[in-house]
């Protein structure tokens, strides 16, 4: 038996590569055909050879599970997504207004404050944001950037049209099991890359190493660049030593770095006390220098933020960049692009109610049910209510955290999230999806081709993150180079 | 020259290095002394107690297992599988794991595997009580991992500062061990039991295998087995690549490779003129004189100077 694409029921939901009649999506013809002739064993073959490949390059991801860190291989689907690149272009645009709109208002929020006094966004929400950071004030970071590394969610709704689900602004995890997924589909599928202009990933830790270098303080010819992981047992310990490898940076934990008399940082290496120019840094901020904020925090450099406010050391993300990351200042960004830039948004945000205003809270309370309610500054999918999903008794207890707190809270319309084939035993079965692409802010702006396409492994949910069941594939931006086909 | 390894990073290495050479060097061990006891009569005294001495763990064994109580069956499961001991060949392969996990990026990527597999190998092969069989062949494996792990890394690491850090551990654990090994391998066995003189001979042969040397020992000195020309072997060699001598030579080659050496140097150089000024041959001469004990006393401290030095040089 093969994959029967006649029998594939995406039925309400909108399929990334099949189209309801079971006919393949505008450019997917090649793909699914390829896929259709394969036998179980021959999928089952390419299924193990995936599994093989992650596991001897050493994917992995770290989850805390009993009292241990273990790493995990990080589970991977082979039926790749598919985005043409006529609509690629037009999201990247979009997410380039967008990523600019956010940076011109973190670097307005922390200098004159001209758009919380023109009420695009009220001064309240911005100054009583858990990620504000006063100390932040007055900086003055390179070219006006604070978040140099954005990852922003993408989905897709049932009528097939695509919205930005949320911008994580402040230490986005993910691109390295993009590269990583494309170099196993190399292994696994190398003949369906014959029948593809596929565009290549490969090029982001070159590009990130071109941002990082570009936000320098010292005009050297090759400036010292760290990544600052808070070390081995880190969920993303993985992605921190790719990247630094990949971009033949130092890999550093706190303990390894020191800020002198002079206000500048030091590495300690075997030669000596050696400068630090730019820090890409994948720890929260409020653990970044224990005498500036959390005393206890072990990951951290003493004199940090002295450095980096005498402009000695480049942060990125700088410090207190979240503030345009909580989820009650996202409803806002459509607004920020309109004031900051004069344009009109090119990509929407998802519709949304802000606990903090009476009348939407209304609306929340009235339908909890229907709705998703996500808290303000929580990541990994975490401290949510899926309306649909939940029980009676979860709901009493959002009602009860939304008035506690109700500016701690959104809630928005469930959306039935796009699906893609996804192999499920011997067959493929519709699961849902999203899109994490990463923007690179520096001296240029960089959006990656495609992004991390994460999945809902089990069936019917709509949770992708990995700590949660969640896995990934590979995302192929193709030039429509085939026409149409039924397989 | 490479200045720019993170000291973090460097004392990782270091100790991996040391305790790979350790797991290798204590499964040999339990190996060559198996093979000892079988060549001896059973009415031979002390029979398993010199390899805890050889570790230097006398009193953590006797607090853990009683006193008089060096029987096969309880140090071999100190030396190899008890985690309570920080030198068990167990432990040692963990502390492998754990530098490794942290340098993983310094090394080919294929290294953490390699190390996984020893680490998974050792923990469900040796087993406490095993019969000698099973045990040989434990360890014999282990060995040769252990082995093979330092082969790859010799042929396919980048042979840059890191890979200098990695052999200072090597080699001044190789040191370390040989002269402990010659230390408690010729204590006298056979004084004061007439009848098994004909056996000073096997005893001799045993130091000589615990280096698997027996037959570069021929090739070399080609000459019966004798103690005075085993310790000149052992120590001054410097074709055997586990003599004294050559150990030093290989730790100052790789300072020489790395910045700011000048005390660890001085300290190599210490541990190489005091093997220079000594008569080794002649200390062989009564077997396990009060002066050869002195004098591998001495090798010791140098040694623990030259650590100290690298510690205070390379991981402050």
């Amino acid at each position: 038996m093969t994959i029967d694409w006649q029998a594939y029921q995406a039925a309400g939901f909108h399929d990334e590569l099949v189209l309801a009649s079971g006919r393949a999506r505008n450019g997917a013809g090649k793909l699914v055909q390829a896929l259709g002739k394969l036998s179980d064993d021959e999928l089952a073959e390419r299924k193990m050879a995936a599994d093989l490949a992650i596991r001897s390059m050493g994917i992995t991801f770290s989850v805390y599970h009993e009292g241990a860190n273990i790493d995990r291989e990080w589970p991977f689907d082979i039926v790749p997504r598919l985005i043409l690149k006529r609509e690629w272009d037009e999201i990247a645009r979009g997410l380039k207004q967008r990523v600019r709109a956010l940076n011109a208002f973190i670097d307005d929020v922390y200098h004159h404050r001209r758009s919380l006094r023109d009420g695009v966004v009220p001064e309240d929400y911005v100054m009583k944001s858990r990620e504000y950071r006063s100390r932040c004030a007055g900086i003055d970071p390179p070219y006006g950037v604070w978040s140099n590394v954005c990852g922003s969610d993408l989905v897709r709704d049932a009528d097939g049209s695509l919205y930005v689900l949320e911008d994580n602004l402040r230490v986005p995890s993910g691109v390295s099991y993009m590269l990583e997924n494309r170099a196993v589909m190399k292994r696994v599928f190398p003949e369906l890359f014959e029948h593809y202009a596929i565009h290549p990933v490969d090029d982001y830790p070159s590009e990130l190493a071109a941002c990082l270098r570009s936000l320098s303080p010292r005009d050297v010819r090759a400036p010292r660049i760290v990544v600052l992981t808070p070390g081995i047992y880190n969920s993303a310990y993985f992605e921190h030593a790719y990247l630094a490898l990949e971009m033949a940076a130092e890999l550093v934990e706190g303990p390894d770095l020191v800020v002198g008399d002079d206000d500048c940082v030091y590495m300690r290496t075997i030669g000596g006390l050696e400068r630090v120019d730019v820090i890409y840094r994948r720890i929260d901020d409020l653990f970044l220098d224990p005498r500036a904020f959390r005393k206890d925090s072990m990951l951290g450099v003493p004199g940090l933020m002295r450095a980096w406010q005498a402009g000695n050391v480049a942060l990125a993300n700088a410090p207190g960049c979240g503030v345009a990351d909580d989820k009650v200042i996202y409803t806002y960004v459509p607004d920020m692009i309109r004031y900051f830039l004069g344009e009109e948004p090119i990509l929407a945000n998802v519709p949304s109610y802000r606990c903090a205003e009476k009348d939407h809270r209304d609306y929340v309370l009235d339908n909890l049910q229907d709705l998703v309610v996500k808290p303000a500054n929580e990541s990994g999918g975490y401290g949510m209510l899926i309306g649909p999903h939940s029980t009676r008794r979860q709901r009493d207890e959002f009602v009860r955290v939304i008035r506690a707190n109700p500016r701690n809270y959104i809630g928005q319309p469930t959306l039935t999230l796009s699906t893609a084939p996804t192999l499920a035993g011997s067959t493929v079965e519709p699961r849902h999806l999203d899109l994490r692409p990463f923007i690179l802010s520096g001296k240029d702006v960089y959006v990656t081709t495609g992004g991390l396409t994460r999945v809902a492994m089990r069936k019917g949910s709509i949770v992708v993150n990995s700590s949660q069941g969640g896995g990934s594939k590979d995302t192929w931006v193709v030039e429509r180079a085939t026409k149409e086909q039924t397989p | 020259m490479t200045a720019n390894v993170l000291s973090r990073v460097a004392e990782r290495v270091y100790w991996l290095g040391r305790y790979l050479e350790r797991a290798e060097s204590s499964a040999r061990l339990i190996t060559v002394n198996t093979n000892l006891i079988m060549d001896l009569p059973v009415r031979l005294p002390l029979g398993w107690r010199p390899l805890i001495d050889i570790t230097g763990s006398g009193e953590l064994f006797e607090s853990l297992y009683g006193k008089g109580n060096a029987t096969e069956r309880n140090v071999c499961r100190f030396l190899a599988t008890d985690t309570r001991n920080p030198g068990s060949i167990i432990n040692s392969i963990v502390g492998v794991r754990d530098n490794a996990r942290t340098v993983r990026e310094n090394m080919p990527r294929i290294t953490f595997e390699y190390i996984n597999e020893l680490y998974l190998f050792a923990r469900s092969a040796l087993v406490p009580g095993q019969s000698r069989s099973r045990r040989g062949e434990a360890l014999t494996r282990i060995s040769r991992l252990a082995q093979q792990l330092e082969g790859f890394l010799s042929q396919n690491m980048l042979h840059d500062a890191h890979w200098e850090l990695l052999r200072l551990g090597n080699y001044i654990e190789r040191a370390d061990m040989t002269t402990r090994i010659i230390d408690v391998r010729t204590v006298d066995l056979i004084a004061g039991h007439h009848e098994l003189e004909p056996f000073q001979d096997i005893q001799w042969r045993s130091v000589l295998r615990s280096f698997y040397a027996m037959q570069a020992y021929h090739a070399s000195v080609r000459e019966p087995v004798d103690p005075p020309l085993v310790l000149q072997f052992l120590f001054n060699d410097e074709r055997l690549p586990r003599s004294y001598l050559r150990c030093l030579n290989s730790v100052r080659r790789s300072l020489r490779e790395l910045p700011r050496n000048g005390v660890a140097v001085d300290a190599c150089n210490e541990a190489l003129r005091a093997l220079h000024d000594t008569d080794v041959a002649r200390l062989g001469g009564m077997v396990h004189s009060v002066e050869l004990h002195h004098f591998i006393n001495d090798c010791q401290v140098h040694l623990g100077e030259l650590h100290d030095a690298i510690v205070s040089t390379y991981f402050g």
